[in-house]
């Protein structure tokens, strides 16, 4: 490399739109290496907390300028990353989920304390890598933000490192996720070797169609099926997810969930064949049967929330299969946006009000525990009843506009038989969701237990927020449709 | 004389499957870990044959040679990094267990 190219790729990297695109991972990157130094340095460990609240505030900030700037800073750093507004509500949902679930995570831990600020760092870590996930234009990029996100991940999973449950948690977590990895790896170099190039942009113009780029097109979308837990991949979930530390588990279902299906759909989708959306479709289906199945015979509520994880993972999948061959044609993207955002809110509410039952272990994540908690905790069970019903898509919450959305776009996609079929097995959810409401409102509380007394001003925060999320995502949809038709 | 492309990318695909069967049939949690690094690097086989395919100047124009190597590279740091925590885990496993067998893992049915 010359002189001149050398300075011309240096003053590429400080371009304005480059370091528009770059602030909000700056932002986070920064804050976790000040985090760490705060630690370290007696004098200023009780700044730790503003320097992880007010990284995650710096990167909503740059998000929104995004948003909201003139203009969007597009393709930057030759063509690998890209930022615009679409990227840009993906990342404020990142930051929204990273935020929650470390409010979920305030005073959740008991013996594992002294490594708080150690599990702080981790989580914090995570939204660069799904930043860099959504905004890939590049497959090294790309892998990048998977590892990024994933490395932390397997670490917080095993975070409660003298229970069995959250190392093997940890460990089965790890070993599958660095087989995805590998998975996605080999197929990255059989899509170079058939195509010579690894720049999505490219890829998306290349025909693909010889059975060695399609063998690593599969591949590389298997190792994403891995990642959002749907069949024949999906039986790793409910053990990861129960034996996970609740925030944590909060964090994997809804923003590793949204990364990976924010890929997915932004950048794989327009490159899969058309030919192969009836495959995902009956994937999907099946994803969606096996969760509702599996969730209707649980007796364990995180785990019945990690089945139906699997069962909202297939309904998402419904939408990859209608965007395959067309990119964005039926709105897809909006719909899938929409859903996510919804998601988010009602699991993070759902999984940081379990957090906040959890005297000691796991012993009122079990459902005969829950028996009548709506006279012991009213609003606990008010705010849980209200996540089971945006859970199971009931009117007037944001669970029912999001999947009212998914469907539509089914039928503009001409898939109306997958409609109908999914809109079936979405009332198999029903069956669960409302027995925890029965569970929890129309039976005697068990004599032999003391109903859980454990109060935690983050964890009712979480579920408040949520709470009110879910609501208005449910009735006032304008104020968020707004901001997806920008 | 140079090994056609063909030969080192069938190389790659027999040390990937064989890391696939490592991974599906192995129990001891050391020789799982092995196996995955070997199917990360049949991955970079393949990314450096291709690379050299693409450099042939009568594919000049056609593909990028350079980004095989680069990925590689990247490749190359983050399984150091993920055998790091990796076998902290295991070691994790291990003082629970004392055993890092994952027939030992209770319920480990995915």
């Amino acid at each position: 490399m010359s002189t001149q190219e050398f300075s011309a790729a240096f003053e590429a990297l400080t371009a304005p739109a480059a370091r528009m695109a770059l602030a909000p991972l700056l932002a986070l990157g920064v804050g976790v290496l000040v985090f760490l130094l705060c630690d370290v340095v007696a004098a200023l460990r009780a700044a730790r907390a503003p320097v992880f609240v007010g990284a995650l505030i710096l990167a909503a900030a740059a998000e929104v300028r995004i948003l909201l700037g003139e203009r969007a800073p597009g393709l930057v750093f030759d063509g690998t990353f890209a930022a615009d507004r679409a990227t840009a509500l993906w990342g404020l949902m990142f930051v929204g989920a990273t935020l929650l679930a470390w409010l979920a995570s305030l005073g959740y831990y008991r013996e594992n304390r002294p490594f708080k600020p150690e599990h702080d760092a981790l989580m914090l870590t995570t939204p660069i890598g799904m930043m860099l996930m959504i905004g890939a234009r590049d497959l090294v990029v790309f892998f990048v933000g998977l590892e990024l996100l994933s490395i932390p991940l397997y670490a917080l999973c095993a975070f409660r490192r003298m229970r069995q449950e959250s190392v093997e948690a940890g460990v089965k977590y790890f070993l599958l996720g660095s087989f995805s990895s590998a998975l996605f790896l080999y197929g990255a170099a059989l899509l170079y070797a058939a195509a010579g190039t690894l720049s999505l942009v490219e890829l998306a113009e290349r025909d693909l169609s010889a059975p060695l780029a399609l063998a690593g097109l599969a591949l590389v979308a298997a190792s994403l099926f891995f990642k959002v837990a749907v069949f024949p991949f999906q039986l790793w979930a409910p053990d990861v997810y129960q034996g996970s530390p609740t925030p944590v588990t909060a964090l994997m279902a809804t923003g590793t969930k949204a990364a990976a299906f924010g890929f997915l759909l932004v950048q794989l989708t327009p490159i899969l064949p058309a030919t192969g959306r009836a495959t995902v479709a009956v994937l999907a289906l099946v994803t969606m049967l096996l969760g509702n199945l599996g969730a209707l015979v649980q007796t364990d509520l995180k785990r019945m929330l990690a089945y139906s994880s699997v069962a909202h993972a297939g309904t998402l999948l419904l939408l990859v299969a209608a965007g395959m061959g067309a990119p964005d044609e039926h709105g897809a993207l909006g719909a899938a946006l929409y859903y996510l955002g919804g998601y988010l809110f009602t699991a993070m509410g759902a999984f940081g009000l379990l957090g906040l039952l959890e005297a000691d272990g796991a012993r009122f994540t079990r459902l005969e525990s829950l028996r009548g908690l709506a006279r012991s905790r009213p609003v606990v069970s008010a705010l849980l009843a209200l996540f089971m019903l945006s859970l199971g898509g009931i009117p007037a919450t944001a669970g029912f506009l999001g999947k009212w959305f998914v469907f539509a776009v089914l039928v503009d996609a001409d898939m109306t038989t997958v409609a109908v079929l999914a809109a079936l097995l979405s009332t198999i959810a029903l069956g669960y969701y409302l027995r925890v409401i029965v569970v929890l409102y129309m039976q005697p509380p068990p004599e032999e237990l003391e109903p859980p007394r454990t109060n935690r001003w983050s964890a009712s925060l979480v579920g408040a927020l949520c709470g009110a999320f879910v609501l208005a995502m449910g009735l006032f949809p304008a104020l968020f449709l707004g901001l997806l038709g920008s | 004389m140079s090994v056609p492309t063909d030969h080192l990318l069938a190389l790659a695909a027999a040390l990937f499957a064989l890391g696939v069967l490592g991974f599906l049939v192995r129990k001891n949690v050391i020789i799982v870990l092995c196996s995955i690094e070997l199917m990360l690097n049949a991955a970079n086989l393949s990314f450096l044959a291709a690379s050299r395919h693409w450099s042939q100047s009568t594919l000049a124009g056609q593909g990028d040679p350079s980004a095989g190597p680069i990925f590689a590279i990247f490749v190359i740091l983050v399984a150091a990094a993920e055998a790091a925590v990796g076998l902290a885990l295991v070691i994790a496993l291990y003082r629970l267990k004392q055993s890092v067998a994952l027939d030992g893992i209770a319920e480990l049915r995915g």
